[in-house]
């Protein structure tokens, strides 16, 4: 079921534009990514690199991340994240563009 | 229909690995490539400039056709000519020379310039493979019609080099890989016309092009007007590109009508066609009819070969007649086969469908120790295999070895093992394969992230619904 559904996003230019389209970025994130604009998928593996970077999954728990302030500001000022909720939380910084 | 598991789906490898080498389609182009020296020979001087070009630059260091300036190349030229330098002025330079230039001018351009050469420097007397470089610059300008061509076919028969074979063969290459393929028709029967109709390597070499990138109409009606206006008839090779064609569209019936229409024609179905129609059948799923084929090429004594064996392994795994597929391994030993990881990764197809992905995982060993190697392919088999059936711990082993041997996942097995990790709530495992498959550029970042994101989704949702650790 799932690969035939993954198939569909992949053939589907719409969604496609939608993570790879370079958007202008609220102040919170521009300050986290250091740019001015950026892609939604580029956003996610900034947020993910900079995750690994420092070292945030909780070490007895990885599915759990321990947010600094930086990553904090980002993601709704939560304290921990699941990791299974990651690009749902980046998705809120990319409202759905008004045609 | 064709319930291909997702690592044999979209790859590049499976399909085409499988089934694809072999066929005579493929054979006809090496065929023709290698038979063919002695057109290679003829434009070797094309290629060459590259080589002569730094020679010149050394010792002349403004040599520099960067300019389509026909004066200024002119002048460059004399300059050359007078340099008192030892320059080779022999053939194959003077054959630079000019391609360095045609390659930025104008085809009128470039023959004024062959021109001034000649008089700049009689030693110089341009044979075939000097025009053939300016044939080759006027069929690549995308130009609306063939007048330029023309302009240097006539040109050349001024000069005493009337247009040949070789000629014919490069300029409808060219054109084809111009994306001029009316082009390339219209050559092919105006020179016909006069007397010069194509080989069987130029006239298959144009009707696989064709029957890639244009409409199979344009096809049949270029191979009628030939046939009724020149005497050109269609070869082996012709139909087995023609029925691979059809086979891969998945036109059933269309391959049928062909082959009978080689028979008509007096050909006798070779090991290739046979090959070809039996890849279609499977493409079908249609196991039984993979069998008639069979059957029928033995009638006719037709020897099959590891393709043929590889093929009709595939298509009864495939329609989940493993058992079947199983006795032909013993066929191939006593006919003097080797299975190779072709052969085991549908074997393995075959079991991991069955749901016995031990079984194939055992395969796998009993492979190894053959001493037969197994591909990418193979291991994204039985990764989507293992993760179907639960074994989970298994696939995470496989999974690593694939990561020492930086093998590439395939988006099938990608998507079915990043679900089975979800599932069992190691996530943070499934951003590192989500890592692996970016890292390793098994696909596309999109495609990596969207299945990443589709799987945490329903994740999310079979939580819910207390499916899901």
């Amino acid at each position: 079921m799932l690969p035939g559904k993954v198939k569909a996003v992949v053939d589907n230019p719409k969604k496609i534009s939608n993570l790879i389209d370079l958007v202008n970025l609220p102040s919170t994130l521009r300050e986290f990514m250091g740019q001015s604009r950026t892609s939604r998928l580029g956003c996610f593996k900034h947020v993910w690199s900079y995750i690994k970077k420092h070292n945030l999954q909780d070490p007895k728990n990885k599915n759990i991340v321990n947010c600094d302030e930086k990553l904090k500001s980002i993601l709704l000022g939560k304290e921990k994240v699941d990791l299974a909720e990651l690009p749902m939380l980046i998705k809120l910084h990319f409202p759905k563009q008004p045609k | 229909m064709g319930k291909l598991p997702p690592s044999f789906r979209n790859a590049k490898l499976p399909m085409t690995a499988l089934l694809k080498k072999p066929n005579s389609a493929v054979l006809a182009e090496q065929q023709s490539s290698s038979q063919k020296p002695h057109y290679l020979a003829k434009t070797t001087p094309v290629k060459k400039p590259k080589k002569t070009q730094p020679e010149a630059a050394i010792q002349v260091p403004q040599v520099n056709f960067n300019s389509h300036n026909l004066s200024d190349a002119k002048t460059l030229f004399n300059q050359l000519v007078a340099a008192p330098g030892k320059l080779p002025f022999d053939l194959k330079f003077c054959n630079s020379i000019f391609q360095s230039f045609s390659l930025s001018a104008s085809v009128q351009d470039s023959i004024f310039f062959l021109k001034h050469m000649i008089k700049a420097h009689p030693p110089f007397s341009p044979d075939r493979s000097t025009y053939h470089v300016l044939l080759v610059q006027s069929c690549k300008a995308p130009d609306l019609s063939l007048s330029s061509v023309h302009q240097v076919l006539n040109f050349m028969s001024g000069q005493g080099f009337p247009p040949n074979k070789v000629s014919l063969d490069i300029s409808v290459r060219t054109l084809c890989s111009s994306g001029r393929e009316e082009h390339a028709i219209e050559l092919v029967k105006e020179l016909s016309a006069r007397d010069l109709p194509p080989d069987s390597f130029t006239y298959n070499f144009l009707v696989k092009h064709l029957v890639k990138n244009r409409e199979l109409s344009t096809v049949n009606s270029y191979i009628k007007e030939m046939r009724e206006c020149f005497d050109v008839k269609p070869d082996l090779v012709t139909y087995t590109i023609m029925i691979d064609n059809v086979c891969n569209k998945k036109n059933l019936r269309e391959a049928m009508r062909l082959l009978g229409v080689l028979s008509e024609e007096g050909y006798k179905p070779d090991c290739y066609v046979f090959n070809t129609i039996m890849k279609g059948h499977c493409m079908l799923s249609q196991s039984s009819e993979v069998l008639e084929v069979y059957r029928k090429m033995l009638e006719e004594g037709v020897k099959p070969d590891l393709v043929t064996y590889n093929t009709l392994i595939y298509g009864l795994s495939k329609s989940g007649r493993v058992k079947e597929a199983k006795k032909f391994l013993r066929v191939m030993a006593e006919t003097g086969h080797f299975p190779d990881a072709v052969t085991y990764t549908s074997l393995m197809n075959g079991m991991c469908r069955e749901g016995d992905a031990l079984g194939a995982l055992a395969l796998l060993e009993e492979m190894e120790a053959q001493g037969c190697t197994p591909n990418a392919c193979t291991y994204n088999t039985l990764l989507h295999g293992l993760c179907k059936a639960r074994l989970l711990d298994k696939g995470i082993q496989l999974y690593k070895v694939m990561k020492e041997g930086n093998m590439e996942l395939e988006t099938g097995s990608y998507g079915t093992f990043l679900r089975a990790l979800c599932r069992n709530g190691r996530v943070p495992e499934a951003y590192e394969v989500f890592d692996y498959a970016v890292e390793s550029k098994s696909m596309t970042d999109v495609a990596a992230y969207t299945t990443l994101e589709s799987t945490l989704k329903w994740l999310k949702k079979a939580k819910e619904q207390g499916l899901a650790v």
